[in-house]
């Protein structure tokens, strides 16, 4: 049976192996920029890791991806030098030119050790207009703004917030963007160094309190706490413009393909930005993202893919579908993307990366996210006595995570 | 042989002669002993990772001891542990209600021609396609989920079913609908054995109701009833990628199994030992189960009868009554329509287009057509099949050839007494082992070799895993042999030829079992795949999984890929039910 059969059906045949996050939509999408590659002189395999991404650099992940399509950027530095396990990037791919805040992450010593494919916009929220008309209202500017236009909506028998809550990471989300508005100082100090810990830091505490302030406030999420916790960030889209039950959700830039395949009407598409939390500060700008990293040992058809896939064409059938925006680059997408890309652009913009994952396992899924999941059971349309013990009892929490 | 004068009937049945055929001990010549050879060999795949693992479970840094043990008093552990149990509380509830379905359908008979297939399907698909099914079902939107629907209908809201709490009635639903067919066909095949003389004495005697069951049908059934249990708590305790595919990611915690709990552990790089003790943990519950399971085996109460003479078909079981027969289809026809319905729902899901069945339920009238289907094809579906068959096919040809000689060594190839207790007793355990106690250091075995990803190492893992059953099943239909025929074979110059000859004509429902069994777990694998090759292989079920993650919003296409996956076992399992059910029962008999 052995000798009869060739390599290819044992499975046997070298091939690039990429590790990638993306299912539905988007793991299409990038089979088509590999399909977009033309002819290559390797069989390319995508392995669909889901949430369980990093166990791709795990001793024990069965065969070990050759390129790894990160979608933590905020996870390269401790690669890099906890566990030694990627490879620098050749020179020539080490592309400058791109944004500042890429450097911090992936340069040391001179050596870069990833390459930005495909960046994310994490301040995005996306709204139906035709609600916001009726009730008469503009996306606020404010948080404080924001507040007033959830109680106006609810009050008008809509519900403001469809929140997916059923993912970690939109909670988290939600949380970054509040923090970077409110302490930008104190963000990028939790982003690079390992003490204090976030639970130790006030303005963390107080970040918790200004987002129990707009969960807490009966009647504004969709369906309520027990339907947000089954949600995940397509349904919360889909209850929005699909359902039509609620005004707007949190959701990145990558969302726009979920939104327009399930809108019900084609039209009535907005999004807004995330809104300054105090008059005079800049509005928080989250900033995620997918690098591209060789973990040790790399080989030539791997580094040859990263070329190819670096090329600023190569990505193009993915930005026809929507929902993908490049480092730097501001035209081609739809009027939404643009402008979510200008503001990724814009000199003085307030741009931090994730924090959640540059915090190791104290930012994931045992971490904040089972955190910020009991502190939206414990207050959500619950009103805002119930918050200052909440915003203990997850600083508490936090803290036993932390030790 | 009847004999009926003035109403009272005699009759003469033979039994079985139970016990060694032939007294004193038999030749022992060493040739059979290499009929064990490549079953040694396989299952040293298996049996060299677990003592790695044990060995791992009680090192410390500071010598031998329990210290890793300690990973227990951590409260995930600890709720995973209890989680665990309760899905053991769940098998056994499950017995309980398929033994009274049992009963109920073979007293009423009509039952039988519906209920079969619509059981059976259920048995056959793979735990990721149920768990699917019952979330399609279970929807928290009006629009999408039917029980919402109808709840919303009803009552004016509708309670969020796979909210906290609630998603355990989704779970047990699931977990029901798959394993409820294989209960009711295997306590059905009992209750039909039981010989009709002892059922009319037992009626003569006057004894009904419920005396009747405690004195009749719960003892006579005790050896399947073992069968039964152990399966279904063997499969409780393994509860896997059922949790993975229901329970929304904020409540994953609070459904943790003992077995997802290893895997967090082992996949985040908690220390080896530590992940070890769990693996350990797990196995130890099962092996206990295992072994009360067992011990109820061995009891063998009373013989078979061997029919001498075609019985008269007048003193058969007497008909029900025309009432009761119509009952019957009514009640048949009912429990029928219930337990298809996830297949409705799952084959009408993916007859939508993807936005529709994003968007509505099942009974959408808008958006009808393949387009899912074709979305399922874009995901290398195809590919996917391709592989699941090459690896179900290999590894069902290797089980075959390498347990059925060892099945004969065990039966009847003159092992001592002693040997062969240490060998059955190594298969059960092997049996019953999970993959968590085997996945780690075998991983890394097979990565070092060179063939981590491939197929062929997949295919040989589960050949290896598939063995100790498939020895198990059909050591028991050989050593049931008719007495008169093996002792013949005993006594004959060909002695083995002769036995072999036997084994083809009587022990063809035992073979056609294992190879149905073990092509089927194959294909609808997930663990094996998932731990041993890795996620991203490309088995069905990985595939499948790996669609699933944002459930709702793919729903159209996971239910596409789901019903592709599904025909080939759908199709052999109803095929080949009844000798699967036959050669299941074949060393359970009571």
């Amino acid at each position: 049976m052995v000798a009869g059969c060739s390599s290819d059906v044992l499975g046997l045949r070298r091939s690039v192996r990429v590790a990638v996050s993306w299912s539905g939509q988007e793991l299409h999408a990038f089979h088509d920029v590999l399909d977009g590659l033309g002819k290559l002189d390797y069989p390319v395999e995508v392995v669909p890791l889901g949430d369980d991404i990093s166990t791709a650099f795990g001793a024990r992940s069965g065969r070990r991806p050759d390129l790894v399509m990160l979608p933590q950027p905020g996870l390269v530095p401790r690669e890099r030098s906890e566990r030694n396990d990627l490879q620098a990037i050749p020179d020539e791919l080490a592309n400058p030119g791109r944004a500042r805040l890429w450097e911090d992450l992936l340069v040391y010593d001179g050596k870069t050790y990833g390459v930005p494919f495909k960046t994310a916009h994490k301040s995005a929220v996306w709204y139906r207009p035709s609600v916001f008309r009726d009730v008469g209202v503009e996306p606020p500017r404010l948080w404080s703004d924001w507040l007033t236009l959830n109680k106006t909506l609810s009050d008008a028998g809509v519900r403001p917030l469809s929140l997916a809550a059923g993912d970690g990471w939109v909670l988290t989300d939600f949380l970054e963007n509040v923090l970077l508005g409110i302490a930008p100082a104190v963000y990028a100090g939790l982003a690079t160094a390992t003490d204090p810990r976030p639970s130790r830091r006030p303005e963390f505490a107080a970040a918790l309190r200004l987002l129990g302030s707009m969960w807490s406030a009966p009647g504004t999420l969709a369906g309520g706490v027990k339907r947000s916790l089954v949600q995940q960030f397509p349904d919360a889209i889909v209850e929005v413009f699909g359902h039509r039950r609620a005004a707007m959700v949190l959701a990145s830039d990558f969302a726009e393909p979920v939104v327009r395949s399930f809108a019900a009407d084609p039209d009535d598409i907005g999004v807004f930005t995330f809104p300054a939390l105090a008059p005079g500060a800049a509005a928080p700008v989250v900033v995620g993202g997918d690098v591209m990293v060789l973990p040790k040992p790399t080989s030539d058809d791997a580094v040859d893919l990263v070329r190819r896939l670096s090329d600023p064409t190569a990505v193009d059938p993915w930005i026809r579908q929507g929902g993908f925006l490049v480092d730097g680059r501001v035209s081609g997408y739809s009027p939404e993307l643009t402008r979510l890309a200008e503001q990724l652009t814009a000199p003085n913009g307030l741009l931090q990366f994730d924090l959640s994952d540059q915090l190791g396992p104290v930012g994931g899924i045992n971490g904040l996210w089972r955190v910020l999941t009991d502190f939206l059971i414990r207050i959500g349309d619950r009103g805002s006595a119930v918050v200052p013990e909440a915003v203990d009892a997850a600083v508490n929490e936090l803290r036993g995570v932390e030790s | 042989m009847g004999l009926q004068t003035n109403g009272l009937s005699l009759e003469i049945v033979g039994r079985e002669v139970s016990g060694r055929p032939v007294a004193g001990k038999p030749r022992r010549p060493a040739g059979p002993y290499l009929l064990g050879l490549p079953a040694l060999l396989l299952s040293s795949l298996l049996l060299i990772p677990i003592g790695v693992t044990v060995v791992a479970a009680f090192r410390t840094s500071s010598g031998f001891g329990f210290g890793n043990f300690a990973v227990m008093g951590d409260p995930g552990a600890l709720r995973a542990v209890g989680n665990s149990l309760a899905w053991v509380l769940v098998a056994f509830a499950l017995v309980v209600v398929g033994f009274f379905l049992a009963l109920l359908s073979y007293r009423l008979p009509g039952l039988t021609s519906f209920l079969q297939p619509a059981l059976v399907i259920p048995f056959a698909v793979s735990v990721l396609v149920s768990g699917a099914t019952f979330r399609l079902i279970f929807d928290p939107t009006p629009e999408r989920g039917t029980v919402t629907a109808v709840w919303t209908r009803l009552f004016g809201t509708s309670p969020v079913w796979l909210g906290p709490g609630l998603f355990w009635l989704v779970l047990v639903s699931a977990f029901g609908w798959t394993w409820l067919g294989y209960v009711v066909s295997l306590f059905r095949a009992g209750l039909e054995a039981i010989p009709d003389d002892v059922t009319r004495t037992i009626a003569a005697e006057g004894v009904t109701g419920w005396r009747r069951l405690f004195a009749l049908e719960i003892p006579l059934l005790r050896p399947i009833t073992g069968v039964v249990t152990l399966t279904l708590v063997i499969a409780a305790v393994r509860v896997f990628d059922l949790v993975l595919i229901v329970v929304p990611g904020s409540m994953q915690g609070s459904a943790d199994v003992l077995g997802l709990n290893w895997w967090r552990a082992n996949a985040n790089g908690a220390d080896s030992g530590r992940t070890a003790a769990l693996g350990v943990v797990l196995f130890a519950i099962v092996a206990a189960v295992a072994v009360i399971g067992v011990r109820g085996l061995r009891r063998r109460r009373w013989a078979m009868p061997v029919s001498v003479v075609t019985p008269d078909p007048s003193l058969g079981r007497p008909k029900p009554s025309k009432v009761v027969r119509r009952f019957g289809w009514i009640v048949g026809f009912a429990v029928s329509l219930v337990w298809i319905f996830p297949a409705v729902v799952l084959v009408a899901t993916a007859l939508h287009s993807p936005r529709e069945a994003g968007l509505h339920g099942w009974w959408s009238l808008s958006g009808l057509g393949f387009s899912s289907f074709s979305a399922a094809a874009n995901i290398g579906l195809f590919r996917a099949l391709l592989s699941t068959v090459l690896i179900a096919g290999a590894a069902t040809a290797v089980l075959l050839v390498i347990a059925v000689p060892t099945a004969y060594l065990v039966a009847w190839g003159g092992l001592p007494q002693w040997l062969g207790r240490v060998v059955m007793a190594m298969f059960v355990v092997l049996a019953v082992t999970p993959v968590q106690m085997y996945a780690a250091p075998l991983q890394d075995a097979i990565g070092a070799a060179g063939l981590a990803g491939s197929r062929i190492a997949l295919a040989l893992v589960h050949a290896a895993a598939g063995l100790p059953f498939a020895v198990l099943l059909l050591r028991s239909a050989f050593a049931s042999a008719p007495p008169a025929l093996v002792s013949e074979a005993l006594l004959g110059p060909s002695r083995q030829s002769a036995v072999l000859a036997t084994v083809q004509r009587t022990y063809r429902p035992a073979l056609i079992a294992v190879a149905v069994l073990e092509f089927a777990l194959v294909w609808n694998d997930f663990i094996v795949g998932f731990l041993i090759s890795g996620p991203g292989t490309t088995p069905l079920s990985l595939v499948l999984w790996g669609e699933a993650r944002q459930f709702s919003a793919s729903s159209g296409t996971v239910a596409a890929a789901a019903v592709v996956a599904s025909v080939v076992p759908a199709v052999l399992m109803l095929t080949f039910w009844q000798k699967v059910v036959r050669g299941l029962t074949a060393g359970s008999r009571p």
